[in-house]
Parts: structure tokens; sequence; C-alpha cells
């Protein structure tokens, strides 16, 4: 016990190793062991091979999708991982801006419900585009464009934009469409992904970029440097020059900045004569914010060049490669030409592929990947194999087929794997039970942020929900790990989580008669397929372990699921049973790390 | 947070071995050395410090204006059509021990009569342009190549973590909050509950090597539903099996299950205290840091029940990152600022009788830039700030007032970011021994305020 959990813990990696090959064998011996169910493997598969199991199957729809389903799980096995991605990348996209139009144009006393669009009815769209839910604005359709939408999320939390901005908040057509644009670009190149972003409405109210102007010496007046820090902190290069498998580039021991001020001026003068679009020249200084639902808030800002600097040379960032020498935008161009050339000097600095690559990886598949996997996806973002630059559908495709995100979980043993954001555990619940109300609309009761710690684009500020370098204290700080998603693991919020689960378990299901599942516009989960397993309880384990931990439960907690659902009598048609066993799992530390 | 000294001395070492700085491993060791060598006793007094966080970097350059003709009109001219009205300021009337440093007259944003009224009062004081800094710095010396400075000046998140661990130079550094209950945590006679409660989210000011935060929302503590179903022990049973600390097999599961343990204990020990000892009956904003500056009344209400004697509360406010629409926005959210303060100085000092007991200090960012970019204004570096309380030296200013001179102005590193001249070093370590950290260890927890003039500002009565 006094032994220091390093060496400990280097002990342990050791041992899982071994174990994962040798735990075939023990199950159902009699101490039941707290390891992950290894499944079956030779260990020697080609990575792209596969899946070859129904657990494979469903940890890799645990990073690529919201989370598996049977029928998935059969598709992705017929189709093989390189055939699911290419069905996955032609899927038809969803977006967020049809649904609210067509909120907006219900009428009166509508089955449908009200016409009222505010940030709740983004959040309706968000969970029937990601968890695949009966859409009531075109009712054949089923959103089936999992890969695109979780790719979506993962960006909405690198480039940040916030209904908690007061300016925002008002406007979710801006932040619809700006989501939508994310959902546009998701496999398509980071490159137009950040011209898209920098000039989306949304951003642009968000980082304050509509509206900048040139300098006015008279009025000690100089351009707005927000958005100019934070695209290059935030959503580019980052604030150290990074090796190409993302850890810092160190020449003499210590890290080297990225930039500095000077540069951030630069680009604050590039960005600067930009409005919304149907802003009139006259009115530059103060475009008000018009109707949401207006251009103005849906499309790309518009260049003003009354307003744009044209007279100072512009320091960028400075890198070997750079085209612009010494990383200087000499004076003169309109607001378009610099900006697609300052844009352009971003695009093309080293840091970009592995301080983007690492974030994505982190958001879908584990929270520490080695130098290596960043490397090998970074290399990749660099060039796709046939030249491109910045190309994020083979990215993509590197991260979920690296042989370290379908072995990882073997070969890291017991520091593998993320603390799976709060949000998506419902999102997971609602698409194992095939969740949907009787109207169609969404009407999440309570604000998701209060017992989640977050919703879509609901962050407290740019730099997301949580940090990606944040540790938690203790044994993951003490052994050098990041553990992002812990900083909202807060003592109020992890039991806030669990109790707003139970509460969606065992009142909002279909049939149930507590008050709140009355509501046309409540989404109860059909119980029923699962408790038709629940006669023979450790069936409906083995369903709900293969849905929600891909397999991967140790003997010890089915031992105690098992115990627990043995002694439950099998009432209300086997529901009874299944609402504490989705519970427990849910809120189980096993499930709440994806490894 | 039930830890023994040894377990401390322990989980500080394997800390300090695994940490990648040498500084964090040195800063651990010496650390663990001077909380075994200190004092073990327990406090015979109660305190509290609590930090008023202002996210987003407030413009406290439009908070205390200047308000005589010459000073403003310097002002005025920098400010441009960000400007307050000159004649909407509220005066603020120092003693004549505590005469701003540049002889101006100063004024509060109008949107603050309750603060104004606390300073005039004495409960409050003002500290002027505070900051990050490594070394005291003038702007030749900011100027010249390799000076060494922090690290990414005017960056949100770097700032931040900078303010709240007053180790620049250092990236890995434990927050100085944290560092304090480190050193301190035995005075306290109840050694399970964390002497270090945010109100408002995890942050860096409250981590320490072994003490860590116990995170609350404004609204209360809440307990796991599922344990208390009716008949539903064996629910329970299980939960407790997949939650047995320390059993779990990935070193994330360990951290999810310990982080539910302790949420479920200390919910048991607040939910009873915080019912036992009951409401306070002061007012507060309707705000979020109003909420947030209740529940605290409240937790100090109960720290007999708690039988806690050194506590250090977080809360924060919001969306001071005004780049834009400025004049309204800043306006409002300073109202509640001074609102929400006058509300607390009221609870502590009027309903609690705990006046001298309790410091409240506020922190941000940065300061922001003198210029502006039309109607906001951008990231800076030094800003004033204010303390409260009955143990405060109040209605004084201390440090030194900065020039807001548009052209030559001696304390501009460029644009109008203005560089600090009292460092957040001097500024916590003057809280710190308030608070009770003997002048020895000062150094242990602020290994850089040695560098600079003093390391008491004065502007807190022992």
């Amino acid at each position: 016990m006094a032994a220091c959990s390093i060496g400990h813990a280097r002990y342990l990696r050791a041992f899982m190793f071994f174990a994962a090959f040798a735990v075939i064998g023990n199950v159902g011996a009699q101490v039941a062991s707290h390891r992950p169910d290894a499944g079956f493997h030779y260990g020697f598969e080609a990575v792209s091979a596969g899946p070859f199991n129904d657990g494979d199957a469903a940890r890799f729809l645990t990073q690529a999708t919201f989370g598996p389903s049977l029928a998935e799980i059969a598709n992705l096995r017929t189709l093989g991982y390189s055939a699911w991605l290419d069905q996955q990348f032609a899927a038809t996209p969803s977006y967020q801006e049809p649904f609210l139009d067509w909120v907006r144009g219900l009428p009166p006393n509508s089955p449908s419900g009200s016409s009222s669009v505010y940030q709740q009815q983004r959040l309706e769209t968000w969970f029937i585009n990601s968890v695949g839910m009966y859409d009531p604005s075109s009712p054949p359709r089923v959103h089936d464009d999992q890969l695109r939408q979780r790719v979506a999320l993962a960006l909405s939390e690198i480039f940040v934009t916030s209904d908690r901005n007061g300016m925002l908040l008002f406007q979710p057509w801006a932040l619809g469409s700006f989501y939508d644009a994310l959902t546009r670009n998701a496999f398509g190149s980071y490159r137009s992904l950040l011209q898209d972003v920098t000039l989306h409405p949304a951003m642009g109210i968000y980082l304050s970029m509509a509206g900048n102007r040139k300098p006015d010496a008279a009025l000690n007046i100089r351009p707005d440097e927000n958005y100019a820090r934070e695209i290059l902190q935030l959503f580019s290069v980052g604030l150290n020059l990074l090796n190409l498998d993302g850890s810092l580039y160190m020449p003499s021991g210590q890290p080297v900045a990225t930039y500095n001020q000077t540069v951030v001026r630069g680009f604050a003068h590039v960005f600067t004569g930009w409005n919304f679009n149907d802003c009139a020249l006259s009115d530059y200084d103060d475009c008000g914010y018009y109707n949401g639902y207006e251009p103005g808030m849906r499309q790309s800002m518009t260049s003003f060049e009354t307003y744009h600097d044209n007279t100072t040379d512009k320091q960028l960032l400075k890198y070997d490669t750079a085209v612009l020498p010494n990383g200087i935008l000499v004076h003169g161009g309109t607001a378009p030409v610099e900006l697609t050339k300052a844009l352009d000097n971003i695009y093309n600095h080293p840091n970009v592929a592995p301080f983007i690559c690492k974030q994505l990886i982190q958001r879908l598949v584990t929270s520490n990947p080695t130098p290596g996997y960043v490397q090998r996806v970074a290399t990749v973002f660099n060039n796709n194999g046939a030249g491109a630059r910045g190309d994020l559908k083979a990215v993509v495709k590197a991260i979920l087929l690296d042989v370290e995100a379908r072995y990882g979980h073997y070969s890291q043993g017991d520091r593998y794997g993320k603390l799976r954001e709060p949000m998506l555990k419902l999102a997971q619940l609602w698409r194992n039970t095939v969740a949907r109300s009787s109207n169609g609309r969404i009407n999440l009761i309570y604000d998701p942020a209060e017992s989640y710690g977050q919703a879509p684009q609901r962050s407290r500020s740019v730099f997301n929900f949580f940090r990606p370098n944040f540790q938690q204290p203790g044994e993951i700080r003490d052994l050098g790990l990041v553990s992002p998603e812990f900083q909202i693991a807060t003592d109020s919020l992890i039991v806030s989580t669990p109790n707003d689960l139970e509460f969606r378990i065992f009142y909002n299901y279909i049939g149930s008669d507590h008050w709140t599942a009355q509501d046309p516009d409540t989404a109860l989960m059909d119980l029923a397929p699962l408790s038709t397993l629940a006669a023979a309880p450790a069936t409906l384990i083995d369903r709900l372990n293969l849905l929600m931990l891909s397999g991967q439960m140790s003997p010890f907690m089915r031992q105690t699921l098992l115990t627990r659902l043995n002694a439950l009598p099998n009432a209300n048609g086997g529901r009874d049973r299944v609402q504490h066993a989705l519970y427990l799992i849910a809120i189980s530390p096993e499930y709440s790390i994806q490894k | 947070m039930a830890v023994n000294r040894r377990e401390f001395l322990r989980r500080s070492i394997c800390s300090a071995m695994g940490g990648v700085s040498l500084y964090s491993a040195l800063g651990s060791l010496r650390l663990v050395n001077a909380a075994a060598q200190s004092p073990t006793a327990i406090f015979p007094d109660y305190r509290a410090l609590v930090c008023v966080y202002l996210y987003g970097g407030n413009d406290s350059f439009n908070m205390i204006v200047p308000r005589d003709n010459t000073h403003y009109n310097t002002y005025a001219a920098s400010r441009g059509n960000l400007k307050i009205a000159q004649g909407s300021l509220l005066a603020l009337n120092p003693t004549a021990a505590g005469m701003p440093s540049d002889g101006a007259q100063y004024g509060l944003h109008p949107s603050m009569t309750e603060l104004a009224a606390l300073f005039n009062s004495g409960k409050v004081a003002v500290l002027g342009n505070v900051g990050t800094l490594l070394y005291p710095t003038t702007q030749a010396q900011y100027n010249s190549v390799g000076y060494p400075l922090p690290p990414q000046l005017f960056s949100h998140d770097d700032q931040t973590n900078y303010w709240q661990t007053s180790i620049a130079d250092d990236a890995n550094a434990n927050g100085w909050g944290g560092r304090i209950a480190d050193l301190l945590y035995a005075g306290n006679p109840n050694q399970n509950l964390s002497m270090l409660m945010s109100l408002s989210g995890e942050n860096l000011f409250q981590r320490g090597e072994l003490i860590n935060q116990y995170i609350m929302n404004p609204f209360g503590v809440q307990r796991v539903d599922y344990l208390d179903e009716y008949l539903n022990g064996p629910g329970a049973t299980a939960f407790n099996a997949m939650f047995q600390q320390s059993s779990q097999a990935n070193v994330f599961e360990r951290a999810y299950a310990g982080a539910m343990n302790s949420s479920i204990a200390n919910y048991q020990a607040i939910d009873a205290a915080l019912t036992s000892s009951g409401d306070v009956t002061t007012v507060f904003p309707e705000s979020s840091l109003g909420g947030q500056l209740k529940m605290v009344a409240r937790l100090i209400k109960a720290r007999n029940t708690f039988n806690m004697r050194r506590q250090v509360f977080f809360v924060s406010i919001d969306g001071f990152d005004f780049h834009s629409t400025q004049l309204t926005d800043q306006a409002n959210t300073l109202a509640d600022l001074s609102q929400s303060l006058k509300a607390f100085n009221d609870a502590i000092g009027t309903e609690l009788n705990l006046g001298p007991n309790v410091t409240t200090f506020t922190a941000s960012d940065f300061g922001r830039t003198v210029s502006t970019n039309g109607d906001g204004t951008d990231h800076g570096w030094g800003g004033h700030h204010f303390v409260m309380g009955g143990a405060v030296r109040g209605q004084r200013f201390y440090g030194s007032m900065p020039s807001l001179l548009q052209n030559g102005n001696p304390d501009d590193a460029g644009y109008g970011q203005l560089i600090p001249t009292t460092s957040v070093d001097q500024y916590a370590a003057t809280l710190a021994t308030w608070f009770g950290v003997p002048g020895s260890d000062l150094a242990t927890i602020f290994p850089n305020v040695g560098r600079f003039a003093t390391a008491n500002l004065g502007f807190l009565n022992p």
C-alpha cells in the first residue's frame, strides 16, 4: 500500500498486457476479476482487417458514432471498417437550419408544438441529428450520418462558439448555422473549415471580428485582437512550437512560443473590415443584430474596404516554409485578399497537424495518445497520400484505423481511454432505446448544462468545457497523464449526471405514468425490446455489455449486476430489471471510461 | 479528503518524482518539509479568504477612473468614445494616509454605488496596477531582449493560470490557494472536509498537492438519488460494489470512482451542517455571483458545525472580456459585482458579526488596454483590484496608480497594455500572511516573492 503509484502502475501495465490474453480462460473463475473482458483475439491481425467479432465492431462504433446498435454492428461486420467508413463519408449530412426553419413555420396550435425558436430548439435538432431520432421536420428521414455528426461535435469543442455569450443567446440560427458549417466541413478540407469558421457571423459575434476596424490614431483606436489571438491559440497552431508527434519542440530545453504580440497585432489588422452581409456601410460601427432567421446571421460576413487596414505591413507567422518572406504581409491588399493570404499562412504552419490531430484523437479515442499515434495521424494531415494537405476525411480515417485506436486497450492497459462526456451518456441511452416523443419534438425538461455540465455550443468560454491538458489531481496527475473531461467531473456534476439519467430511465419510457411522460414532446425510451430479455438476466446483461461496453465488462461487474438483477422480481414485463441494469451500467466506472 | 501527514508526504514525494518540471519537484519537496515542520496546533480563531474571480479580464481602467480635471483629461483622450463621463463618477475619498500614488482624485464607475460607499466607510481598499510578473519590470526592461517575463502575456487561460499559481515560470505549479491549504490544513479540527471550496467549478487557484477543492453549486449539495430510493438496498449494494475505492482496473476508472466517493462523503457532511445552521437572512442579488456568495455566507455560518478554522472559497463572475459593446455591458456586470459584494459584506459583517475574520479579494486574467478598438478594449496586463473585509485597512489606495497617457506613457508595454507595478506574488503573500502562513514559510508558498520590494503591502491588519 505504501508503494508509490508510479511504480505500481508500471507493474500494472506490464501485467495488463499479459492479462489481455490470459483473461479468456478466467471467465467464470471463482474470484471475479475487475479487469476488462478482452474478447477473443489472435493479436496478429492487420489493423484495417476486421472487425472480427461484435465487441470489436461495437468498440469501433463507440469511437465513431454516438453509440452502437445491433443493426449497425451487423452492418459494420458485413462491410468491414474501410467500406463502413466510405458509407459514412457518403451519407447525406444532417443540418440544424432546416429544423429551425421548420419550427418557425409551424402554424398556431400545431400538433407539432410551438413555433418559437430559442436555443432549446437548437438542442432539439442536435439530439435528433446526433442520436438519429425520428425527425418531425422531415418525417421519413432517418439521420444516419453518425460519423459526420460525431466529428462535428468534436470540432465544436475546438472551434468553440457558445450561447452563453450575451449577444449569441438570442441567435439560435447563427449558432445552428455555425454548427452546420462544422458538419459540412467535417470530411472536407481544414483550410475551408478555417475560412468558414472565420467568416461565420456566429464567430464574428463571439470573438468580435464583426465590425473590427482599421486603426485611428486620433481616437486611440486600433484593431480588435480577439479573433486574431484565439484563431492562433485555439483553432490552429497553439502557443508553443510542436514536433510532428505533438510533443513540445524544445531545442534548448524550453518551449518556444509560436508567435508573439506583434503577430497577434498583424492578424488583428488583417481581420479588419468585416461585418454581417446585410449590414449597410453607414451602419458599420453599429450594425444591430438582426432577427435570427435573416441572412446576416447565417451567411458569411462580407468585407467593407472602408474599414479595412491597407496601409500597414502585417507581421504574420514566420516559419521555414512560409510563403510570405519573413512572414510579412506587405500592405495594400483588399480585405478578402489579405484574409486568404493570412489563413494560408496559418494553414501551412507545421504546428497545425499535431495541434489539431491530437485534440481530435482526444475527443474520439483516448486522452493520452502516444507520440507515435499523433505523428501517424499528423502525417496524414500533412499529406493524405495524394498530395493534399488538411484532408479531414483522411485524418478521421487515420484516427479510427490506427493500431492504437483499434488495439491500444491491449497495449496500454490500465491508462488507455477517456472519460465519456456526460452529455453523451444520455445520447447513447436514447440511441440504445430508440427514444422518441409522441410529436417528435424534444423538450429536454431541464437545461442539460445544469445536470451534465455541458450542452452543445454552451461552454462558459472559448476554452470549451474542459481544456485538453487538464490533469485530475491524484493518481492521474501523479502519473503525468491528462484527463480533459475530468475538469467538469466536479463534486456536483458527478452526482447530478447520474440523477438526471436515473430520472429519465425510471420516468421517461413508453408507458410511463409519470406526469413528465404525458407531454407530447418528452423523449421516451422504448424499453420493450430489452425487457423481453430480462427473464434471463445474463442475456440482458450480455446485450447491454455489447451495446454500452463493447463487451469489455469485467467479470466482477457482470457478477455484481447479475446479483442485483436476480434479486429483483421480473416484474412489469421485465422493465424493472432493464431500468436498474441501464442505470447501474450508465453510472458505472467501467462504462464511464470509454476504452 | 481524509489524509494524514504521512499520506501527504508519500503522495507529495510521488508527485514530485513524477513531475516533469524540476521546479515542481523541488517546490513540492520544500513544501513537504515545511508542512512536516509547521506547528500542528489547531488555529484558535476562524479566518476565511474569498477569491472573487472576474473571468475574461476586467477593464479596471473604466472601473476606477481619475476624476480631477488634469488626470481625467488624459484618461478621456486615451479612451475616446469609451470614456466614462466625468460627472458620473462616484467619488472615492481616501484617508490622508491612503492617497493614491499619483496625487489624482479617483472615482468609481457610476454603477458601483455600493462599493463606493464601502470604500468610503473603510471596508474596502484599492490595490493599483497589479499583475503577473517574474521580476520587477520597467518599460526599458520590457523592451530589452531576454528580460524574463511571464510566458504568453495577454492570453486568457495562461494569465489566469499565472494569477492563480503566482509562479509564472512553472507551468506545472499548483494554485496558491491550494499550496496554502497544503501547508495549513492540519490547523483545522476537521480533517475530513476540504478547506478549499469552489462555488464556481474547477479552478487552478484551489489545486493543491494533496488538498483538493470541493466543488459544489450555489444551490446546495446533491445526493445520489439512487442510493436513497425506497427498498433499493440491493441496488445500493451493487452501486457501492462498483465504486469500491481503488478496486477498479483502469486509472481513469479509479479516478472517477474516487471522485464519486468523495462527493458522496462530502454531501453527507455539508448537507447536515447547512441544514442545522440554516439560511442567512441578508438578501443577495438574484445573479449567479449573488447566489455563489450567499452560499459562501451560509457555509461560513456553519463553520462551527463543520469545525473548520481556515477556509478558502472561490467564486466567480463571467463575461468581462469586453471586446465590443463594452460601455453598456460592463455597467451591468460591475453593478452585479458591486451589489453582490455589498450583500456579502452585510451578511458577514452585520449578520454573522465576522467582519475581521473574512477577507474578500478580486482577481482577473489581466487588465485591459488603455487604447480601444472602437467599442471595446483588448487584453492588457496590469489592473486595479479590491480587497474587502473588517481586517482591511480600507479607504486607502495601495500600490501605485499608472499613467493613462496615450503617448509617452512610461508604464506602457504597447497599445496601452500597462506593465504591472505590483506583482500577484505581493498581493497573494499579503493575503496569505493575514491568513496564517508563517513568515518562514512564505518563500515556500511564493518562491518569487523575494524578488520584489516587499511581501506585505500593508492593506490588512494582522
